[in-house]
């Protein structure tokens, strides 16, 4: 089938025809050249929101409680619902599969003085679960441990902003801070990529604060990550069965979203990827269809190769050429033409990706690329498209009749 | 070789019917050297055609080497044609970006014969038309005697059993024409069955036979003493 002669032939019409095979093969190229950068975009955009939410890790469920908002169980509408260790404990025995990292949030306000200089600041008393949680960044010290949270030890760990303010050009580890009058010593700061604002937390243990306020067990939030290895469905229905056991537990009603609510970042991930879904397929479409043109235009240019071949084809066909090789013939050239400019197309879009993908990386938008499996496709397609292309001009061609083509009027 | 049994062919050309063959009867033997004459419009081109399978009769037999000749489909025509026929044409009809070799190895590509074994025979067609130092020449380097040698050499190429030449001194002048007949005698005093369309009577006198169509019958058929070319060249 892929004789030498076909090539020769293959050959031979491109070079008696280089500038117009040039400009029909550049519409293919251009098109695929597009429909890759398109994708590519998408990825990129998909890219940069990962990249956002990727300040907190991903795969995070944060469980919030307020007052009920419906009446269930036997209770009224406007219950308080308050966590406390006990739930810590319960989801770690109720999910031991689930569970990656877990800690609480004990949040209070504190006005914070150094020597001379004051601020005020949040207080966020956790677990040491939590630098993994909230993917917190020591870069000096180190932050909360199991010793610190076993004797309720007065430590901090303060964001950069605050050791900037307070302490000014000294460095802050092992000076003690005082919170509302009582003396922390700082063990560890961190830096935020997220934001300034993250830098102005300042973290403790959990015991602590509970024991100096009031001795009581109560916790304002609980973070968790769950098994990273969950996709998005595992990672939704865990937190349903999360929200479920959690909402019985309180005897809150299963629809009020007042009372205990789960916030689940694959969540916010599944509408991005619905989104970007979305705008894959109009990608897509747009692509195929800029595609189509450069296809209609090899058709063109194949239907006039074989107007001015006719007489050509006709003496083939005297000599005993079967209609089966006058198409392979057009067939194998449109075919060549499409794949052979789409892959340049191709080559030039990835090459440029390569080249300049990995440089880009703002705020919504980063590294944009194509993926193998992309490439494959776009292959895939343009063969089709070259056939799709010669198959009308190639039975055309068949159809010569040898007699009409032979006449010399 | 060739039985022609009331043939009939008419073309439609929007309501009229134009009758071109009315009843066409001749057999040709193995080793003749016919010339078909006659005015335009007279037939002779379409029972030339009919004789190629480039065109089909309405009515009437074509036995050619013993086979039948109806009922063709395109696949089959173009396969009895490069199994039986050689055509040679008045405007030469060579590929004109293939040289001469390629040219003349074109049938036997479409015999499926193996690539080294075209190029041999084409060459030895070549040498037979006295032209085995152009085998490597696009049609455009070539004169018109040239030319036309070329596409005998590949109208022989194919073995076939009859080789059919519509006015293939046509677009060539007297003495360049001589050297084409000179070739299409020899070809014939080897044993090959060749049919020419003229309308050139010193052409048709170096023909062994000659059929006179007139409004789509023939008027005279009769065996003639050759003429032979060489003495004109």
């Amino acid at each position: 089938m892929f004789d030498r002669d076909i090539w020769q032939e293959i050959y031979h019409s491109i070079r008696n025809n280089k500038l117009r095979t040039f400009l029909t093969g550049f519409s293919v190229g251009w098109g695929i050249f597009i429909l890759v950068l398109l994708l590519a975009s998408v990825k990129g955009m998909q890219n940069g929101f990962t990249l956002q939410f990727n300040d907190d890790a991903t795969n995070s469920i944060f469980v919030r409680t307020g007052t009920t908002s419906l009446a269930y169980g036997g209770f009224e509408a406007g219950r308080r619902i308050q966590l406390t260790n006990d739930d810590i404990e319960y989801i770690k025995r109720s999910f031991p599969n689930d569970i990656e990292y877990i800690s609480p949030r004990v949040y209070r306000n504190t006005s914070a003085r150094y020597k001379s200089e004051t601020g005020s600041y949040t207080v966020q008393a956790v677990y040491p679960d939590h630098q993994a949680i909230e993917k917190t960044i020591v870069n000096k010290g180190r932050f909360i441990n199991t010793n610190d949270l076993i004797n309720a030890s007065k430590v901090a760990v303060i964001g950069r902003k605050v050791e900037e303010d307070l302490f000014k050009n000294e460095d802050a580890i092992g000076k003690f801070v005082e919170f509302n009058g009582l003396p922390f010593r700082v063990i560890g700061t961190f830096t935020d990529d997220g934001d300034d604002n993250a830098e102005r937390n300042i973290y403790a243990p959990t015991s602590t604060y509970q024991r100096m306020y009031g001795q009581t067990d109560h916790i304002n939030q609980i973070a968790l990550t769950y098994n990273p290895n969950y996709d998005l469905t595992e990672a939704l229905a865990f937190s349903e069965r999360l929200e479920n056991v959690f909402k019985r537990r309180f005897k809150v009603a299963p629809q009020d979203q007042a009372g205990i609510r789960i916030f689940n970042y694959a969540e916010v991930f599944e509408d991005i990827s619905n989104f970007t879904g979305g705008l894959d397929i109009a990608v897509i479409i747009v692509g195929l269809l800029i595609l189509l043109s450069g296809i209609v235009g090899i058709g063109n240019i194949m239907v006039f190769i074989i107007k001015e071949r006719t007489k050509e084809i006709g003496v083939r066909k005297a000599l005993g050429a079967e209609p089966w090789s006058i198409i392979k013939l057009v067939l194998f050239e449109s075919v060549f033409i499409t794949a052979l400019s789409g892959f340049i197309g191709l080559g030039i879009a990835t090459g440029l990706l390569a080249a300049i993908g990995p440089s880009i990386k703002t705020a919504a938008f980063a590294n944009p690329s194509v993926s193998m499996s992309m490439v494959v496709t776009a292959t895939v397609i343009l063969v089709v498209a070259g056939v799709l292309a010669g198959l009308i001009p190639a039975m055309k061609a068949s159809r010569v009749k040898p007699i009409v083509a032979l006449s010399d009027k | 070789m060739i039985q022609i049994k009331d043939l009939h062919k008419s073309y439609k050309m929007g309501k009229n019917s134009l009758h071109v063959l009315k009843g066409i009867n001749f057999n040709v033997e193995e080793g003749e050297l016919v010339a078909i004459m006659g005015s335009s419009g007279s037939g002779k081109s379409t029972l030339l055609n009919i004789l190629g399978m480039l065109d089909s009769s309405d009515s009437g037999a074509y036995i050619l080497d013993n086979v039948p000749i109806k009922d063709l489909n395109e696949t089959k025509a173009a396969r009895y044609r490069n199994k039986f026929l050689g055509f040679v044409f008045q405007s030469f009809n060579l590929i004109n970006y293939k040289s001469a070799a390629e040219n003349v190895a074109l049938p036997l590509y479409y015999q499926k014969v193996p690539r080294k074994e075209r190029q041999e025979k084409a060459l030895k067609y070549l040498e037979q038309v006295g032209l085995k130092e152009w085998a490597g020449h696009l049609p455009s380097e070539l004169s018109g005697g040239q030319k036309q040698r070329v596409a005998i050499a590949r109208a022989l190429a194919a073995e076939p059993k009859v080789l059919l030449a519509d006015e293939p001194t046509g677009a060539l002048d007297s003495k360049t024409s001589y050297e084409v007949m000179d070739l299409i005698q020899k070809i014939n005093d080897a044993g090959n069955t060749i049919l020419i369309v003229t309308h050139e009577p010193d052409i048709a006198d170096m023909c062994k036979r000659i059929v006179h169509l007139k409004d789509g019958v023939i008027i005279e058929d009769k065996k003639i003493e050759q003429v032979r070319a060489e003495q004109y060249v």
